[in-house]
């Protein structure tokens, strides 16, 4: 929704994504004052609206909380594309916007004569950016799947896990966390581009070729040094001990990670084990990485009948990097993230009220602002046809009759 | 496509990918490090498992299309070169603790005072502000912190996280984000702005939103289960076996996902590995059959045992052939040695060849992480050695004469 101070609000947005990556990118411009109109259809359920955690048993299609974060602040149109008069509201709204998104398998836009030249033909400086798992083009651009696969074609499964167990995969549909934010930084500097030269274009970002980067030494290893690494634990190649250690309470744990050796010395003395911070064999990162066994059993012993979080605020004091590992209670209580604005709790049509996520990061003149919560199907239908395309009321009754706005 | 700003990169190692990602929209970055280069240089991997400055595989992640020169900011003259090297910036980006910068007299207030259109970028663990804004950390620490790694690894395991450092990762590209909606500002308003990024709030969009949980619904957490999710007393199988490895594979029912499970079900069936009734289980309503116990715990069982079994008697490459005929959502588990040499990345082009003339090599490096129709992005430098630039910025930039520079460098000011 547009907002008189946001640093976008001169934006506006098409938006056709759906699931995780694409609606994570157009939710960091709606924050930000962009106007932003996702377009939905009623008649195949976004996936996203199926996934936990619900506010409600048993779930419906405006109950999941997922869906509720990715898309506050955002208006919606509901739109059957294989409607030809939809394909003409569409039109008319590429006209308005400055960007359009989506995140199909490749064929789904051109199906629907929305492809970027059909775009190009109605507003020739017009922004298209088009995201899925491989890329638009290629011999698996079609295949289609979520980022728990991209995840695992680019490696981040197979480097997450213990050496003596099969790979556990870093949790959920890993690259979707990663790829909404290279989809707003390519946005923003298309935006930038237009501003100065007038020339819009089309963007096409693979999910897999984005996510990548986030490997990218154990990538380099490879192609440099033909090394192909393994899953280490939670081990690292350049600090020891680092690790998660146990705590008193069910599944509580406490992640420390010594990156040098006064931080070393300091822990030992935590423990109460001075001498261990000073023995020759534990000198350098080097060396305790051969003997991480060890000193992991040590800190253990030391860790396993402590809180999580005294251990956190006494290692902390100490300078020693430490910190609980944050469960959905922990995160929600945690002093820092509240006193953040993390947290959103936002009044909600169909649940009396719902809590989404605040900006990632604050910009000291122009704060961000979540106008509102997620849309519910077709509760813009009227201020877009009508407000923002100037449709009169004859015409919206006729598009609804034909069976365009399902 | 951004070749008319210019960036100030004085990041650690925590910060060193938003100046990337900047650099490769064309940009120019100017990376700042302390005599000697910055700390990131000392980080493994190396090129040739060689411990050099210049051999970082680590800091070739980091720091391409990046120009590269050295200043000691922990001394005036240090402090006085960088502000006027402030004077000519559209960006800066440090990620020092908080209040370092503003004991140095390079805090924002300070630097807007001489370039009010500056875009300040700081990249820190928990902010600014806030009782943890002086926590120390490190990539283990804010995955703690920030929800993602209690999701991930064996229930009966401590959880686990990827072994490359992520968190700064999203950090950095959620800065770059933020960095671009302040520049977008700027061009209505003329003025720029502070933009502060906390790694710890970067990550928590990696739970999925799990991170509100426990304030919703029923208050259910989600208990980690490698390899898959856990729905009840029932485990979700994501990872199954190959005959040469691991493939994962999006197990699910209900409306969305069922109808996938349907077609797997089918591959599994012409394979000759179950019956038909198998085949024709409902799996859009197998939820439900489970839980209402329709369909016995022993029976879920054996359709697992199934699949395994398919799965089992075809490579990696098979079935992700047959995902891609059959619309199925199988994927290989691939090692850096497979992706590497992937059919898609390759006939896509990929990848980037990299000179590196002071080994006399070039190295094969992740490509571009978009493609743009009217403005491609290119890889215009390899990661800087150490002070590289250092002449071009000070004497033929900056105007500065040769002497003054030789004696900044033999002063340990460079």
């Amino acid at each position: 929704m547009s907002t008189e101070g946001g640093p976008l609000a001169d934006v506006k947005v098409l938006d056709f994504m759906w699931a995780i990556a694409g609606p994570g990118a157009t939710r960091m411009l709606a924050d930000y004052g962009a106007t932003v109109v996702r377009v939905e259809t009623t008649l195949r359920v976004d996936a996203l609206r199926t996934v936990e955690p619900f506010l409600s048993n048993p779930p419906g299609a405006e109950s999941s909380a997922l869906f509720h974060n990715l898309n506050a602040g955002k208006r919606m149109l509901t739109l059957d594309l294989s409607k030809p008069e939809a394909r003409e509201i569409a039109l008319d709204l590429v006209r308005w916007a400055d960007v359009v998104t989506e995140s199909f398998t490749p064929k789904a836009m051109r199906s629907w004569g929305l492809d970027y030249e059909s775009l190009r033909a109605v507003k020739p400086d017009i922004i298209m950016l088009s995201t899925c798992l491989m890329g638009q083009t290629g011999p698996a651009a079609s295949f289609a799947g979520f980022g728990n696969l991209a995840a695992a074609l680019t490696g981040f499964y197979h480097l997450c896990g213990w050496p003596d167990r099969p790979p556990a995969g870093p949790f959920g549909a890993y690259t979707d966390y990663i790829a909404p934010r290279f989809n707003a930084v390519a946005l923003l500097a298309a935006l930038d581009h237009r501003r100065r030269t007038g020339e819009g274009q089309h963007i096409d970002l693979s999910q897999a070729e984005a996510a990548l980067h986030f490997l990218g030494p154990a990538v380099l290893d490879r192609t440099v040094n033909q090394r192909t690494q393994e899953p280490e634990g939670n081990c690292d190649l350049n600090h020891a001990p680092h690790g998660v250690y146990p705590a008193a309470g069910e599944d509580r744990w406490v992640a420390i990670a010594v990156i040098n050796d006064a931080q070393f010395a300091a822990l030992a003395e935590a423990m109460g084990r001075p001498e261990i911070g000073s023995d020759a064999r534990f000198a350098t990162a080097a060396l305790r990485r051969q003997c991480q066994d060890e000193l992991d059993e040590a800190i253990a012993a030391w860790t396993r009948a402590r809180e999580a979080s005294e251990t956190e605020t006494d290692l902390q004091l100490r300078g020693v990097p430490a910190h609980v590992v944050a469960s959905s209670a922990d995160l929600c209580a945690d002093p820092q993230l509240v006193h953040r604005d993390h947290f959103v709790r936002l009044p909600h049509p169909t649940h009396e009220s719902t809590l989404v996520e605040g900006s990632r990061f604050k910009l000291s003149r122009t704060p961000a602002k979540v106008e509102g919560p997620a849309p519910t199907y077709g509760c813009d239908n009227q201020y877009v046809l009508e407000t923002i395309l100037g449709y009169d009321e004859d015409h919206v009754t006729d598009l609804v009759i034909a069976g365009a706005l399902e | 496509m951004l070749s008319s700003y210019k960036v100030l990169d004085l990041s650690t190692e925590r910060g060193l990918m938003c100046g990337q990602v900047l650099g490769d929209l064309g940009a120019d970055v100017i990376k700042v490090e302390p005599p000697g280069g910055s700390a990131a240089r000392q980080l493994a991997p190396f090129y040739r498992d060689e411990p050099h400055p210049n051999r970082s595989l680590y800091w070739w992640s980091y720091n391409r299309n990046k120009r590269g020169i050295t200043l000691d900011l922990e001394c005036e003259e240090g402090q006085a070169l960088l502000r006027q090297l402030v004077g000519g910036a559209d960006f800066l980006i440090e990620s020092e603790s908080p209040g370092v910068m503003e004991r140095r007299g390079l805090g924002y207030e300070t630097l807007a005072a001489l370039n009010p259109r500056l875009v300040y970028v700081s990249i820190t663990p928990f902010g600014q502000d806030g009782p943890k804004a002086g926590y120390v950390d490190s990539d283990l620490i804010i995955m703690a912190a920030g929800g993602p790694l209690l999701l991930a690894g064996d229930a009966d395991r401590p959880p686990v996280r990827v072994s490359v450092p992520q968190a700064y990762a999203h950090t950095c590209v959620d800065a770059a984000a933020a960095a671009l909606i302040a520049n977008h500002e700027r061009a209505r308003s003329g003025r720029g702005q502070h933009v502060d990024v906390s790694a710890q709030q970067a990550v928590t969009f990696a739970t999925q939103s799990n991170i509100v949980a426990s304030q919703i619904g029923e208050g259910k957490e989600f208990q980690r289960c490698a390899g898959g999710i856990r729905l009840g007393p029932f485990k979700v199988q994501f990872q199954w076996p190959a005959k040469d490895g691991y493939v994962s594979i999006t197990f699910l029912f209900g409306s969305s996902f069922g109808p996938f499970t349907r077609r797997l079900m089918e591959a599994v069936h012409e394979a000759g590995f179950c019956d038909e009734a198998t085949r024709d289980k409902d799996w859009i309503e197998y939820f439900a059959m489970l839980f209402t116990g329709a369909e016995p715990p022993e029976e879920y069982d054996r359709v697992m045992a199934i699949v395994a079994a398919f799965t089992e008697s075809q490579t990696k490459a098979e079935l992700f052939a047959l995902a891609r005929a059959r619309g199925l959502l199988i994927a290989p588990i691939a090692t850096t040695e497979e992706l590497t040499v992937s059919e898609q990345l390759d006939a896509r082009g990929y990848w980037q060849m990299q000179e590196h003339p002071e080994l006399e090599d070039r190295f094969q490096y992740p490509g571009p992480f978009a493609k743009f129709s009217e403005t491609p992005l290119a890889y215009r430098r390899r990661p800087p050695l150490v002070g590289e630039h250092n002449h071009e910025v000070y004497v033929q930039e900056l105007g500065m004469s040769e002497t003054d520079v030789a004696d900044l460098q033999a002063r340990g000011v460079l």
